[in-house]
């Protein structure tokens, strides 16, 4: 630690330099209109003397000398230097920069031009977002930037988005570390409001190393929209309003073909047929068509930018509201939100910055992706059935599972609240030449509270869901965290060729906090209108209650050089030291190197800017992160399993003590070995750019919690659990390539159009301890069917290989016994493959099936502006990706999905799908029978805009006036039979079984722009 | 005054780095939030007895032990929705179970999770001293015995540590003890048990000397060593605390496996339930219920005096008319679901229809749900206490040991008897062989739906006489759970034949 702060104080040391001095003054105009630019920073190079260009333009510099250079610079514009060789008045002009070359982007604790850029890094601007105006931010990333792939959680309204950056790492935590203007933040992208950020970095390589211990998944930096100075206010809104509708219905069948079927089905296995009279069953009940309906969306923003010559603001607010397609009165969410921004020059030197975001969520859900989800039981219930009748006693048996989905809907009331406050406080302090001290407070508060309330209900005899009484569960949690982050920075230019910037810093961050739970039945009036504890009367054991609470600590120190020759050979290099309580004393600190390196070859001699290719770099990046995502404290033995039994002739519960998860004391940091190759090219005028990268992503000592351990360690206890152990390694590989292009033809017309691809590669390289890990249910009582495995992608899945239908008993003789899997085989039933060989088809021929992750991902958008329209649409593609179908229920009578109707009805009828019956048979076990193509092409957006003249709006103060309609989520081509071929519950292992994903909904949308 | 500001932030700005950085990496050095470490736990008398607690828990999951027990054995078809639900189930009806089999994998970890639990009261038996410590090491002794003798039954010679915890990479070192070290473990911990317990329970359901004893003759006779097993099964006869529930005062039969006579006289050990705290099947072993119980539930039931459940454990046609005539035991231990829905118009569903592990219209009626106001899921919470070893169970296998040891088939006979009597039937005057098959026979009509049939069969050598598939040479244990030869990484061999 003190050669860290003596490495501080060094830095602080003055250079004092004394010279002749004057003033300089001058107007910066704006080239196309000629109109006064305000708010342009004019500086004198390599030093921290400088103006911002007032409301006319106008500028005043002090202290400046002969042989200076002034920098003239604005975002989006190109820079431009002047010699100040007398005391005359420098007026200049700037131009749109056309390159983009120049647009300066963060990259964690700093910020850099892109075309210094060392790393591998995505961006999407404003003009994006604004484009596809996303309801949650998450999605603007999603076929928009290459190696990032964005999949919902479903079409709930206000799921959240799983976010992977190049693959799955681990099936601990994958999820990506989010920055908002510098701090980090917890609230998932889902709570920002998309209209307040300016720009998404997402930082994919080593370069995102300066976040050590938690940048190892990629760092998602979010800034949002700030003033500028001397800008007059720009007040802004936006609002939209939209209708959802699904995109999708199972094919299933109506109740004649059920009744057929069923019948069929019963006869096969010799059993009295269950309907004798099938001739009035007509169509039956559409269950589907009963849970999904049309729901509304409307979003309101409002906003307003400015700032004068010291100081620059920005507050905002906007309210959310949005439907779900599966019934809109018991599935919807409310977002509100407000930030206000402030950025004060306090003195020359000093700079103080503050932001304040408060969200705030409310939302109610249904039962969704799961088996006994609404959609479950409304593919899975009979279309005999009225939907009228609530209590299944006397309909035709379903099994305890399956119950009636509007009873279900009915019977739903649940509410979760979360208030969220978040901010950051900065002080800058250039407090001698060249250098610069920073510190920077950033914090997020949260409140939670849920109430789901389960009223008193009688399904029908058995049904799972049958409540004998009513309950009501209230649950209040707080969690709270900051980060303090100190750091200097030293840049300066030695000999006009090399550029310096040096940086040391520390972060410390905590994060606490606590969760309080209560429960009760007897809820008054069995009604919503009274779910709250103190009106519920249940007595003795039925109450229950809880709590948890947990702290956090790290402790980091961090250095980063970077080094520009000539604006041609660019380095970085990285150090950082991590400590962190969730390691033992022995393994708490450790240390990750980086370094990136890049080599502008266009700024060559040799290199002709001018010819074909106008910008030309080649890049490389290695480095270690660390990763410290796992549950807390897995290095202690804690007592907080569960000890609960019953003693006394009065049968009560007894809480005693015992052993939670088993105790790792050796648990050491996970690391990320990350490698990086790419090349930036700009060719035809800049009109084209392009981006090609190579990527090799090496996780060792994978820290997995809940890993199996054998059994006498007593992981299985109640409230036990396996430890987390370091048990592997898993290697993410691919290319990713990106191309744009963009040319303004005429004043009337310009086009942009982008396309990105990205391969990738998955495979475990070891698994220590054990051969291979499970997880992903199928069915029910069935083994596990995903598996993480040394040689194959993690979560691949593991089941039988099937090989047609038996056609005749010939068939079945001629092949091995498959007796093991549940029954003797007749005509009609799957044939397995007999993969070992072995005569015998058992557990040991299960085999790779197939894994959920695309082995390429695509991306495609393309807009166009023709005089006042504006066009755009988004797609993306993901391809390779496998799905298991589950949402089936493997019971007699539910309902079938209508590729039943081409099943095998003797020889030569089907050799894809078998024969029905209530007998018992092997085609339930999991098999590729039960696995699709997951890939597809989805029309994610197109929108159409018009902004009226501003001829005529400014006649009312309007300097802006846009109309659009967008629609989302337009159209999916796919070969895959269930809702969405994007449904996947994110599980490292288990993902991509569908159960009945909620789909994402279809949006119409009409929309308004203004700023005045 | 404008350098002094400056100075002051920058000195401020140093101050709160030095005041974050002076503590360094003691700032990481963070207790988990009221978190009890295990590490400096067993301070107080209540440390101990909350422990001892933690271990009565694991009982509850032997559920499992009791069920699939039952379905291993010619007494139950596994039955179930179909015949692939819980398939581990299914298939060691079937006798066709290999060692993937999530079922018998959880009776590995939950019968080692209270060895486990036992283990970690008794290595800090000596941190503190109090009265009455003796008591409770006797009942984690008793506790440990109990799940090695289960594990012992299930798969034969397991990895025992008598002096404490196995601890992360012991799966790899420490051999499977042979079975006759594990029975001398198992007998170690009883005869610690038999000494220390005190004759009455300090609260009901926690464990007694006569329940030591009864289990240590249970131990002695699996091992054919009868007179040890005489001998202790007797001292709980002689006790003069248990009687057969229905002989005295206003007892009724029909009621003993009612709720109303849980931890009756005839209870030598008895493991509790309770239906006032809910349940999922995301962890079945955490339930406070009998999770046997609603599995051995009618289908979609509904009808008076019982609740429905999932149709697993389904007596056979074949056991149920295994009974003498007039036997008392037929109808209070088996349900004929058509009689039954004749009499009451109870209807229900039938769910597995498969031949050999299917449908036979009997079920289990002493672990059947009645009705009640458990909380939810109802089907995993069910009440009914486990009669884990009853005064009935003592007295058979005492008559048994007396005569399979040839010391004394007078005393067999009034033993065995004693149970006919109960049961309405005429007493036997069978000595010698045919005392032994009329032992056998009573056994299996007294002990029907508790589990202990299978290994009743496997110990007297007539399992392949009467399990359908059953191979001598194999099928008397249980494969090990693939995974657990996994992580043993070849330090422990799977069980011969699998």
């Amino acid at each position: 630690m003190n050669r860290v702060l003596l490495l501080i104080l060094f830095c602080m040391l003055s250079f004092g330099i004394h010279a002749q001095t004057f003033s300089v003054s001058g107007t910066v105009s704006e080239d196309e209109t000629q109109m006064p630019l305000p708010g342009v920073n004019v500086v004198v190079k390599g030093t921290t003397n400088g103006v911002i260009t007032d409301f006319d333009g106008n500028y005043s510099i002090d202290n400046v000398s002969q042989g200076d250079v002034l920098v003239f610079s604005f975002i989006g514009y190109t820079s431009k230097e002047v010699n100040i060789t007398n005391q005359d008045a420098i007026n200049v002009v700037l131009s749109v920069d056309s390159q983009a070359l120049d647009e300066v982007l963060v990259i964690g604790y700093g910020a850099q031009k892109k075309r210094d850029i060392t790393g591998a890094v995505s961006n999407v601007g404003a003009e994006t977002i604004s484009k596809l105006e996303p309801v949650n931010a998450a999605q603007a990333l999603q076929g928009t930037t290459s190696g990032v792939n964005v999949t919902p959680t479903g079409g709930s309204p206000g799921a959240e988005s799983n976010i992977r950056i190049r693959g799955i790492s681990t099936n601990g935590q994958n999820k990506p570390l989010i920055i908002l203007d510098g701090f980090q933040y917890e609230g998932g992208l889902n709570s920002i409001n998309p209209q307040d950020i300016e720009n998404i970095t997402v930082l994919k390589d080593a370069q995102a190393a300066i976040y050590g211990t938690i940048g190892a998944n990629g760092v998602i930096l979010v800034t949002t929209k700030a003033g500028r100075k001397n800008q007059k206010a720009k007040i802004s809104y936006e609002g939209y309003t939209g209708i959802q509708e699904t995109t999708r219905k199972l094919p299933v069948l109506n109740a004649t073909e059920y009744a057929l079927i069923l019948n069929e089905s019963y006869a096969n296995a010799g059993q009295s047929l269950p309907f004798s009279n099938i001739g009035n069953l007509g169509a039956g009940t559409d269950w589907q068509d009963e849970v999904f309906q049309e729901a509304l969306v409307t979003s309101h923003n409002l906003s307003v930018v400015g700032g004068e010559e010291k100081i620059t603001y920005s507050i905002g607010a906007s309210n959310l509201k949005q439907e779900g397609i599966i019934s809109p009165e018991k599935s919807q969410f409310e977002r509100s939100t407000a930030k206000i921004t402030l950025n004060a020059d306090l003195t020359d030197k000093l700079n103080i910055q503050t932001k304040l975001f408060y969200n705030s969520t409310e939302s109610s859900t249904v039962n969704s992706f799961s088996l006994g989800s609404v959609l479950f039981n409304a593919a899975n219930i009979a279309p005999t059935i009225d939907p009228s009748i609530s209590n299944l006693d006397g309909q035709i048996n379903l099994g305890n599972e399956v119950v009636n989905p509007l009873t279900q809907l009915d019977n739903t009331y649940n509410k979760y609240i979360t208030n969220r406050l978040s901010g950051t406080v900065q002080a800058s302090l250039d407090y001698a030449r060249n250098l610069n001290l920073k510190a920077r407070i950033g914090f997020n508060t949260s409140n939670t509270k849920n109430r789901d309330f389960t009223p008193k209900f009688n399904y029908g005899t058995g049904k799972i869901y049958t409540n004998a009484n009513s309950s009501v569960t209230l649950g209040k949690i707080n969690d709270n965290d900051y980060t303090f982050d100190l750091f200097n920075t030293y840049e300066n230019t030695f000999a006009d060729d090399h550029d310096v910037t040096f940086l040391v810093g520390m972060t410390a961050y905590e994060t606490n906090g606590e969760g309080l739970f209560g429960s009760r039945t007897g809820v008054q009036a069995n009604s919503w209108k009274f779910a709250d504890l103190s009106s519920a009367n249940g007595a003795g054991e039925e109450q229950t209650n809880s709590s948890y609470s947990y702290k956090l600590r790290r402790l980091s120190y961090f250095g980063r050089i970077q080094y520009a020759f000539q604006d041609k050979y660019l380095l970085s290099a990285m150090l950082r030291r991590d400590s962190s309580t969730k390691f033992g004393p022995n393994n708490r600190v450790a240390y990750f190197p980086s370094a990136t390196a890049g080599w502008v070859i266009s700024e060559e001699n040799f290199f002709n800017e001018d010819g074909f290719l106008n910008f030309l770099k080649l890049r490389g990046s290695y480095g270690i992160l660390g990763n410290d995502q796992i549950p807390d404290f897995g290095y202690l033995s804690l007592l907080n399993g569960e000890a609960t039994y019953v003693l006394g002739q009065e049968q009560l519960l007894v809480n005693g003590r015992a052993l939670g998860q088993l105790a790792n004391p050796d648990l050491q940091w996970e690391e990320a070995k990350k490698f990086d190759v790419g090349l930036d090219a700009n060719f035809l005028n800049s009109k084209f750019e392009f981006t090609v990268d190579y990527f090799i992503n090496k996780r060792d000592n994978l820290l997995i919690p809940n890993i199996p351990v054998s059994g006498i360690y007593g992981v299985g206890a109640p409230g036990s659990a396996s430890p987390t152990i370091n048990a592997g390694s898993v290697k993410n590989s691919g290319w990713e390539f990106a191309l744009s292009y963009n040319n303004k033809f005429s004043d009337d017309f310009s086009l942009n159009t982008s396309f990105n691809i990205s391969t990738l590669e998955n495979e475990v390289t070891q698994v220590n301890g054990t051969e291979f890990i499970e997880g992903g249910n199928f069915g029910v009582g069935q083994p596990l069917i995903s598996r993480m495995e040394e040689g194959k992608p993690i979560g691949y899945f593991y089941g039988y290989k099937t090989d047609g239908i038996f056609q005749n008993q010939a068939e079945v003789d001629a092949h091995p016994s498959q007796l093991a899997l549940g029954a003797e085989a007749m005509p009609g039933d799957i044939r397995y493959k007999d993969l070992n060989g072995d005569g015998v088809i058992d557990n040991k021929d299960r085999t790779d099936l197939g894994n959920p992750i695309p082995k390429v991902t695509l991306g495609f958008n393309l807009g166009f502006n023709f005089k006042n329209f504006d066009f755009a649409t988004y797609m993306f593609s993901n391809l390779g990706n496998d799905i298991v179908r589950n949402y089936e229920r493997d019971q007699p009578n539910v309902n079938k999905m209508s590729y039943v109707l081409d099943r095998w009805t003797g020889a030569g009828t089907s050799n894809t799908v078998p024969r029905v019956t209530t007998a018992a048979t092997a085609n339930k076990v999991f098999s590729d029978f039960y696995i699709e193509d997951g890939s597809f092409a989805r029309i994610q957006t197109v929108s159409l805009g018009y902004t009226i003249p501003s001829e005529f709006t400014q006649k009312v103060s309007i300097d802006k006036f846009r109309i659009y309609g967008k629609v989302d989520n337009v159209y999916t081509f796919t070969d895959y039979s269930g809702y969405d071929p994007t449904a996947s519950t994110g599980a490292p292992i288990g993902g991509g079984i569908d159960l009945g994903f909620y789909p994402l909904p279809r949006t119409y949308m009409l929309g308004v722009n203004l700023e005045f | 005054m404008k350098i002094n500001i400056k100075k002051n932030i920058i000195l401020a700005a140093i101050a709160a780095s030095l005041g974050i950085t002076s503590c360094g990496d003691d700032y990481v050095e963070v207790d988990p939030p009221y978190g009890i470490n295990s590490d400096s736990y067993f301070t107080t008398e209540d440390d101990y007895y909350n422990a001892l607690i933690g271990t009565y828990d694991i009982l509850q999951s032997t559920y499992v032990n009791v069920i699939l027990g039952e379905i291993a054995s010619d007494n139950a078809h596994a039955g179930g929705e179909s015949a692939t639900d819980v398939i581990g189930w299914q298939q060691v009806d079937r006798m066709q179970h290999t060692p993937v089999n999530d079922n018998l994998n959880d009776i590995w970890d939950w019968n080692f999770a209270g060895v486990y639990r036992a283990s970690f009261v008794l290595e800090n038996a000596d941190n503190i001293d109090f009265e009455g410590k003796s008591q409770l090491l006797a009942e984690a002794h008793f506790l440990r015995a109990y799940f090695n003798f289960e594990l012992l039954k299930w798969f034969g010679p397991i990895p025992i540590k008598p002096e404490g915890r196995f601890t992360l990479g012991e799966a790899q070192t420490i051999p499977r003890a042979s079975k006759s070290e594990v029975y001398a473990f198992i007998e170690q911990d009883l005869a610690y048990a038999e000494e220390n317990l005190a004759v009455d329970a300090p609260e009901v359901g926690r464990v007694t000397k006569g329940a030591a004893q009864a289990l240590l003759g249970k131990v002695y006779l699996y091992q054919d060593k009868f007179s040890e097993a005489a001998t202790e099964l007797q001292k709980v006869i002689s006790s003069g605390k248990y009687h057969l529930y229905g002989t005295q005062g206003n007892e009724d039969y029909d009621n003993l496996f009612e709720y109303s006579a849980e931890n009756s006289a005839e209870s030598v050990f008895e493991i509790q339930y309770t239906g006032t705290q809910g349940a999922g099947f995301e962890c079945l072993q955490c339930s406070e219920g009998n999770v046997m119980v609603g599995f051995s539930g009618i289908r979609g039931y509904a009808g008076p005096v019982f609740e429905s459940g999932y149709g697993f454990n389904l007596p056979t046609a074949e056991a149920y008319n295994s009974f003498e005539d007039g036997d008392l035991r037929q109808d209070v231990s088996v349900l004929d679901i058509e009689a039954w829905a004749a009499e009451t118009g109870a209807t229900y569903n039938i769910g597995n229809q498969d031949e050999v592990t299917g449908h036979t219209g009997y079920y289990n009626r002493k672990y059947l749900p009645r009705q009640n106001d458990n909380l939810g899921d109802a089907n995993l919470t069910q009440p009914n206490n486990y009669r884990a070893i009853r005064y009935a169970d003592v007295l058979l296998m005492a008559a048994e040991a007396l005569n399979r040891g040839g010391i004394d088939d007078a005393q067999a006979r009034a033993y065995l008897n004693m149970v006919r009597d109960r049961a309405g039937l005429a007493p036997v005057e069978d000595s010698g062989a045919n005392l032994t098959e009329q032992i056998y026979m009573d056994r299996r009509s007294e002990m029907i739906g508790e589990g202990h049939r299978f290994f009743d069969l496997v110990r007297t050598g007539r399992a392949e006489q009467f399990i359908d598939g059953f191979t001598t040479g194999k099928n008397e244990v249980f494969p090990i759970p693939l995974e657990e030869i996994q992580f043993a990484q070849g330090n422990w061999d799977q069980n011969a034949g699998y």
